[in-house]
């Protein structure tokens, strides 16, 4: 029997609202906002009142998947980027580096989001590269 | 400038909410007795005027209607015993919170009809549609949004 | 006053499986149970947050335990409301009443900052209760306005929504699995500002008769709404027209879902 609430950052866009995890037994089981953060000052948007509701989730990804004949099959991280370096090498050679694009996420953090254009922009060449939280 | 002709033109839309035992047969009543009652109301036949929820009502507010009437059993006569104590309740606090956000609360109406009151229901339904029509379309009155007076200073109270 | 609750919650934790209160750590404050052996020096009381729903929260889940809490008026009004809905065992419960300060109930215009502990099988008070604070000035100045300002009024606040779904979630009364502000019959899904008068006004009648005047829709919303102004007035229509103030009588049911003779509305049309 244990309920506690675990502060943390809302995962989902770039404002930074704090929020309260409730946890019953290792179990997620709600949000609750940080009262006392001076950033959100105790609201939440939708997004972060449901923050909780993918932790648990069912559909959630824990790992890679590769489509092998119309089907996906579980596989490794170093099998899984090691096919998309493969794949992303070859379109670059075969069309041009303007044919890939890369989309960044607002679940990312600042720096990966640097790494992520600078990887797009140096290592493939193109400057494709958009974010959800610019609309 | 709104003409004579204008409000001439205007024929209200008013959904009816009408029990099945009572009001219902009412308007059947009324109808056999060839009394005229007006062709602006949709009838909507629920089983009580309790099922009537205020979900039901705005939603035909926001559907379009320029009125609203929940007829349904005399109190004491109700199909089932006392279900229709709640409707008075439940009726009268949403006709105070549609005045507090400033709908008129006079678009929405409840009254009792039994089966045999054919005759008041032809009388109550015309009453609520002259009403309707004198107050106007209700797109209008929600669409018109006054100059900045006092609400602007009550506003910036509110947000600082 | 908060060494007295710590001690008290520290001694009554023995006989307790926990008690929920606010829990300050270098992380921020949020409630939490505590349990025999935690440290209660960690206990604070401020802010607010809806104790009532985590109590019931944890209710549901441990069938058997008996938990306390650490309430202020408001929290008792709500568990009080809890109750009525059966969304609370009494006695499975232990209050620790809290009462207000004087600028506490300022901040809040409560009109009751100490908690009523009369309806517990099991309660303390800690602190000395203060009067009621007068009522948030805006509450009169807005019944002065004429409809069409309300209308405006409410269509610049309404527009302001961005259908967080806040006021709902922190609300200590609001529990329902099936919520009809999600149903898209009611409420049109993927619609922002949500449909008036749909999703305000559902709302606000969902509170007749259960708004406890604790006012923490208007701190969880992002917009600042002012929505006890709406609830406020609500309130006192609950109170004059059938006599009922939310939170208050512990032995009178929801009033909206008895019948007249239980409880009596003030209508030419009860009769």
């Amino acid at each position: 029997m244990d309920y506690s609430n675990t502060q943390t950052i809302c995962p989902f866009c770039g404002c930074g609202c704090a929020l309260n995890l409730e946890v019953v037994d290792g179990e997620i089981v709600g949000v609750l906002p940080a009262n006392d953060h001076p950033v959100g000052r105790g609201s939440l948007c939708i997004k972060g009142w449901n923050a909780h509701s993918f932790v648990q989730h069912e559909d959630r990804l824990k790992t890679p998947l590769i489509r092998e004949d119309g089907d996906l099959r579980e596989a490794s991280w170093e099998e899984a980027l090691e096919l998309v370096a493969d794949k992303l090498g070859s379109i670059k050679s075969e069309h041009g580096p303007d044919a890939v694009g890369v989309l960044a996420s607002a679940k990312c953090t600042n720096e990966e989001n640097y790494l992520l254009q600078k990887f797009s922009r140096a290592v493939i060449g193109t400057n494709n590269v958009d974010h959800c939280a610019r609309l | 400038m709104e003409t004579n002709e204008d409000k001439q033109a205007f024929e209200p839309k008013v959904v009816a909410f009408l029990c099945n035992w009572c009001s219902y047969a009412g308007a059947d009543s009324a109808g056999i007795s060839r009394l005229k009652s007006p062709a602006n109301i949709l009838p909507i036949r629920v089983m009580c005027s309790g099922r009537v929820s205020p979900e039901m009502i705005l939603r035909a507010f926001r559907s379009g209607a320029d009125g609203v009437m929940v007829l349904g059993c005399h109190i004491g006569d109700c199909h089932y015993i006392d279900a229709n104590h709640r409707t008075v309740k439940r009726v009268t606090l949403l006709q105070n919170l549609l005045g507090y956000t400033g709908i008129n609360p006079d678009r929405l109406v409840l009254d009792w009809v039994s089966s045999s009151e054919g005759p008041k229901f032809a009388k109550v339904t015309r009453k609520f549609v002259e009403k309707v029509r004198e107050l106007g379309p209700m797109a209008e009155e929600m669409g018109k949004s006054l100059p900045a007076s006092k609400i602007n200073v009550l506003v910036e109270e509110v947000t600082g | 006053m908060i060494q007295e609750i710590r001690d008290l919650v520290s001694e009554k934790l023995k006989k307790l499986d926990g008690v929920v209160a606010l829990r300050k750590t270098d992380q921020g404050t949020a409630p939490t149970l505590f349990q025999e052996g935690d440290d209660v020096s960690q206990l604070v009381l401020e802010p607010r947050y809806p104790v009532a729903k985590t109590v019931s929260k944890l209710q549901k889940r441990f069938k058997d335990a008996k938990f306390g809490v650490v309430a202020r008026g408001c929290d008792t009004r709500a568990l009080v409301e809890m109750v009525k809905r059966h969304q609370i065992d009494p006695d499975r419960l232990y209050i620790v009443g809290m009462a207000c300060s004087e600028e506490q109930a300022e901040t809040c215009y409560c009109a009751e900052p100490a908690p009523d502990l009369d309806p517990w099988p099991e309660a303390d008070l800690v602190g000395d209760p203060v009067p009621g604070a007068p009522p948030n000035p805006m509450v009169a100045e807005y019944e002065n306005l004429s409809r069409e300002e309300r209308w405006d009024f409410w269509n610049q606040q309404f527009t302001k929504c961005i259908k967080c779904y806040g006021c709902r979630d922190i609300c200590p009364v609001c529990f329902c699995d099936a919520c009809s502000l999600e149903d898209p019959l009611w409420v049109e899904p993927g619609l922002l500002v949500p449909d008036f008068p749909m999703y305000h006004l559902i709302k606000a009648m969902h509170m007749t008769t259960r708004c406890v005047a604790c006012r923490q829709c208007e701190t969880a919303c992002p917009a600042g709404i002012p929505l006890t102004v709406l609830y406020d007035l609500i309130r006192k229509d609950v109170g004059n027209l059938i006599g009922y103030i939310p939170g208050a009588d512990a032995d009178s049911g929801p009033p909206l879902s008895l019948t007249l003779a239980d409880a009596p509305i003030d209508s030419e049309l009860a009769k």
